[in-house]
């Protein structure tokens, strides 16, 4: 077990030295810096070149490149160009945020996913099972911004139910009772419009694992000793089939930072995904390097975890 | 299997017809949608009309928000920022580069300077200004009873200061450039040779004067900064920290009519009315500014979850300007778009524009008849209902006092435009329709025109017709429209994959263009100049032209000789559209009216929401 673990932990080394090469260069050959365009009657073009120089973009990439991770190896990520202010705390304020909501998503699509799931499973080919499978397929085929459109015309604007952008009612206090409970509400909305229709691969999973593990020979062992329904599908089935979700639980941690890049600009939600696109279009390089390594390492341990978990829970993975 | 594929072949044929059906139909709606337009807008009773074909007139449009009540005491109102990004939160106008935290700031700040119908700096404001006979010597008084929001007086000594941390070497700002540098030793002072800067003087506590290199009439339209700089906030902080510091980002400081109460970051400002403001008592007692995206700002303005936004996107305006709960309110924009001919490149070791007497754009016939070749006026009715309009002199309506209408130029007729082409030798030698250069070669034109927005497309496909039209070559540089970034990239290094490009400038408020035109300018991105120009260009912004009427005159010379030597010409004139609640008063886009910020109230206690 430990042994896997090391072994896991130590490919991760160079699979991060060639990430960041990866990112960073490819970030340095986008056309264009933070003050393309800036040009105006109020601004000196002399005065942006200055700045170039200043900030060291005119230097040879590799140079810049030690530069950075240096930084990063003293925790460092550098400054943003656009806000002015160091980009971990940045990322800090940004991602507090995707990360409620990722929670707040998770939480509600295994709360759909796992009761349609099981009734799927345990009915297959009944009406039950195929209006599920129905609504799965249908979350499947809808493309995520649109639907998250009609949501927010629908319960944001029609009805008014929930508030249409941002993350907290301007003007309170944080720290207070009102302001997390503006939070929370905020995050009602857009988490519900994701959940809803990105369940269907959970459903589908744990629909065909209970379907394949109803036939098993333990299960008609179970039945033969006399179990009770509900003993046979609660403490047999469900145990052995939620296995692989739980394995994949690894890469749902991943999403939790990541952040949504459709469902935070529909809802005008500050959090990562809204953070990376603005750091791209604006050639904010310091936050496109840092969120994107960011996104990369989470993967990378997302990927990790997944491992581990699946090899606690099937010992088979641990042979070599 | 004959059977299936017979079958295949007969549900292709239903399929293509459904398609094809589909096409014809989205025809018919939005022909009928706009029908159903016209009859709405004879309905809508006090927004602007559209004339039969839902063609708009900025000239139809009011200024100033007509609701003529009474405001009310502790009215509150929201101001929406159009924006696809957040707000950035350098909230103070030395350190701010992005428009939307502009908006913010100027709701607690303000510049010391008010500012008449044509940007020229005022008396009117928090100081006044006096020039001495010399032109370059500026004392400058800043009025009693002008105080921070932490009670303390807005001194000389904070004004000075500014200049000292935008002149200062670790200032990372974009507000450093030539106007800082016209002020005495601020070079010396940049470059870190000095401590003082010599040309500024603090005489009293409430009096500055600063001697400037040159004078003229661009100092009193933005070249004396008119911000100050509270010195005893962000005096003791080294100056490369100031930007970050909370004093600039949480709780931001000035003298406007709002203060500050609690940021968001990237999301919203709450404000409330500032008792001691020096103007007298503002009419509202909260302020919420916040960001808005331009995809739900028509649900949030219907709603009235805001009730004014700083800039309506034109393209949505036409589908809603019989919003019933809001006005629109219309004025010209300070801002053109252009097509622009690459005619030389930049020399950056002397400084100067070298213009290329062999580029393949060099002779002026061909570009004028390029000019006459594109409709522009149905350009602006087809795809902005007017909202945009054929522009003329590259000096902008937007200077009324200056834009000169009466100088004649190019516009659409494609006849003069081939009569130009077969006088000046561009003839079809190999018949393939299309002109070949003087040469007799083969001519392509490739055209740089950046994405972006639903119209980017088929503006760029246009003008490829329109020049097709009249026999001209003209390709999309890369076989399509260019990312914004890339776009300025390869215009800045003299791409020589570029022949003509489209772009856009905004103005500011100096009517002055030797920014963008001069030979001495990176800016000047055609690379054209030649003496007269550069004589123009000085003599406009010389001492002489502190007399308007001697201004006048030289910037109508050169309007004209832009118009003779197109090495651009402009394509459309903007408007800017505000749409605000009926529920607000004393809101004015009018640069000559009296009214200030702080006089914007609110009649009711709720936004009124649409029918």
């Amino acid at each position: 077990m430990w042994k896997f673990t090391l072994r896991r932990t130590l490919i991760m080394i160079p699979q991060l030295i060639v990430l960041s090469i990866l990112i960073f260069v490819l970030a340095q050959l986008m056309p264009g810096d933070a003050l393309s365009g800036q040009v105006g009657p109020d601004v000196d073009p002399k005065r942006l070149d200055e700045i170039r120089e200043q900030m060291g973009w005119n230097d040879p990439w590799h140079e810049q490149y030690g530069r950075w991770v240096g930084g990063i190896l003293q925790g460092d990520f550098g400054d943003s160009y656009r806000f002015k202010i160091p980009v971990s705390e940045l990322i800090g304020q940004r991602i507090v945020n995707s990360f409620w909501l990722s929670v707040a998503t998770l939480i509600l699509s295994y709360l759909i996913a796992i009761p349609l799931g099981i009734t799927s499973g345990r009915y297959n080919d009944s009406w039950r099972d195929q209006l599920i499978t129905g609504y799965s397929y249908i979350g499947f085929a809808t493309p995520l911004f649109i639907f998250a459109l009609v949501m927010l015309w629908l319960f944001g604007f029609t009805l008014q139910w929930f508030p249409t952008s941002g993350s907290v009612t301007p003007g309170l206090e944080p720290g207070t009772f009102e302001y997390v409970m503006s939070k929370l509400y905020h995050l009602l909305l857009p988490a519900l419009s994701t959940a809803l229709i990105t369940t269907y691969g959970t459903i589908q999973y744990l629909r065909n694992e209970i379907v394949d593990t109803k036939q098993k020979d333990f299960i008609i062992t179970a039945r033969a000793k006399g179990a009770s329904e509900s003993r046979v599908y609660n403490r047999h089935i469900l145990r052995n089939s939620l296995l692989p979700i739980a394995a994949f639980f690894g890469f749902e941690i991943t999403n939790l930072i990541g952040g949504s890049i459709f469902i935070e600009n529909i809802f005008g939600y500050p959090g990562m995904g809204q953070l990376l696109v603005e750091s791209i279009t604006l050639r904010d390089y310091t936050v496109l390097t840092a969120t994107t390594l960011l996104f990369g390492v989470a993967s990378i341990l997302g990927a990790l975890l997944s491992d581990i978990i699946l090899s606690i829970v099937d010992p088979r993975i641990r042979i070599k | 299997m004959r059977k299936t594929s017979k079958w295949l072949l007969a549900l292709m044929l239903v399929l293509l017809l459904a398609l094809a059906a589909c096409g014809g139909d989205s025809d018919n709606e939005s022909s009928s949608d706009k029908e159903g337009d016209k009859t709405e807008d004879t309905n809508s009773g006090e927004n602007t009309e559209a004339n039969e074909d839902g063609i708009f007139n900025i000239e139809d449009f009011s200024m100033t928000s007509t609701n003529a009540g009474d405001a009310l005491e502790d009215g509150s109102l929201t101001y929406g920022i159009v924006s696809d990004t957040v707000l950035e939160g350098t909230f103070n106008f030395n350190f701010y580069s992005a428009a939307p935290d502009y908006e913010v700031i100027a709701w607690f700040d303000e510049p010391l300077f008010d500012s008449d119908a044509n940007y020229a700096y005022t008396q009117d404001g928090a100081a006044t200004w006096e020039v001495d006979e010399t032109g370059t010597v500026y004392t400058l008084k800043i009025k009693d009873g002008v105080n921070w929001h932490d009670g303390n007086p807005v001194t000389a000594e904070d004004w000075a200061f500014a200049h000292y941390v935008i002149g200062h070497p670790d200032y990372i700002g974009i507000r450093y450039g030539a106007d800082f540098e016209n002020v005495v030793g601020m070079t010396e002072y940049h470059a870190g040779e000095t401590d003082t800067i010599s040309g500024i003087e603090v005489i009293d506590e409430k009096t500055l004067q600063i001697t400037y290199k040159e004078g003229g009439p661009s100092q009193i339209t933005g070249g004396i900064w008119p911000y100050a700089l509270p010195k005893h906030i962000f005096g003791e902080m080294e100056v490369a920290e100031m930007m970050e510091s909370d004093a600039v980002r949480k709780n931001p400081i000035g003298f406007g009519p709002y203060v500050v109460e609690s940021v968001v970051p990237g999301e919203s400002v709450v404000l409330t009315r500032n008792e001691d403001y020096w103007r007298g008592k503002p009419a509202l007692e909260k302020v919420t500014v916040k960001v808005v995206s331009s995809a739900t700002v028509v649900q949030e303005l219907e709603t009235g979850g805001v009730d004014l936004v700083d800039s309506f996107p034109t393209d949505q305006f036409l589908d809603n300007s019989d919003m019933s709960n809001v006005e629109f309110l219309g004025a010209v924009d300070a801002a053109y778009t252009y097509i622009g001919f690459k005619l030389g490149t930049w020399n950056a070791e002397t400084g100067q524009v070298e213009v290329d007497p062999n580029a393949k754009m060099a002779d002026v016939n061909l570009r004028r008849a390029m000019w006459y070749a594109v409709d522009n006026n149905a350009v602006g009715d087809n795809f902005y209902n007017g909202l945009r309009w054929n522009a003329t002199t590259l000096i902008i309506p937007f200077f009324p006092e200056y834009h000169n209408a009466d100088i004649e130029t190019p516009t659409y007729d494609p006849e003069e435009a081939n009569r130009i082409l077969d006088e000046a030798g561009y003839e079809d030698v190999d018949g393939d329709g299309f002109r070949e250069n003087l040469e007799g070669e083969e001519l392509v034109i490739n055209f740089a025109s950046m994405s972006g927005g639903e119209t980017a497309e088929p503006l760029a496909q246009y003008y490829i017709q329109s020049w097709e039209a009249i026999g001209l070559k003209v390709e999309l540089v890369d076989g399509r429209l260019l990312e914004f970034n890339s776009f300025y990239d390869r215009l800045e290094a003299d791409d020589p994959a570029y022949d003509i490009y489209q772009g856009a400038w905004g103005t500011g408020t100096d009517v002055n263009p030797a920014g963008i035109f001069a030979g001495n300018s990176p800016a000047n991105y055609p690379r054209w100049t030649n003496e007269e120009n550069d004589q123009l260009l000085a003599e406009g912004s010389s001492m002489k032209a502190m007399d308007t009427e001697y201004r006048k005159e030289v910037y109508d010379k050169w309007q004209q000789l832009m118009v003779d030597n197109i090495p651009m010409f402009p394509t459309l004139y903007r408007s800017v559209i505000v749409p605000v609640n009926n529920r607000v008063v004393n809101y004015t886009l009018d640069p000559q009216s009296d009214l200030h910020r702080y006089e914007i109230g609110v009649t009711e206690a709720e936004s009124v929401v649409a029918e």
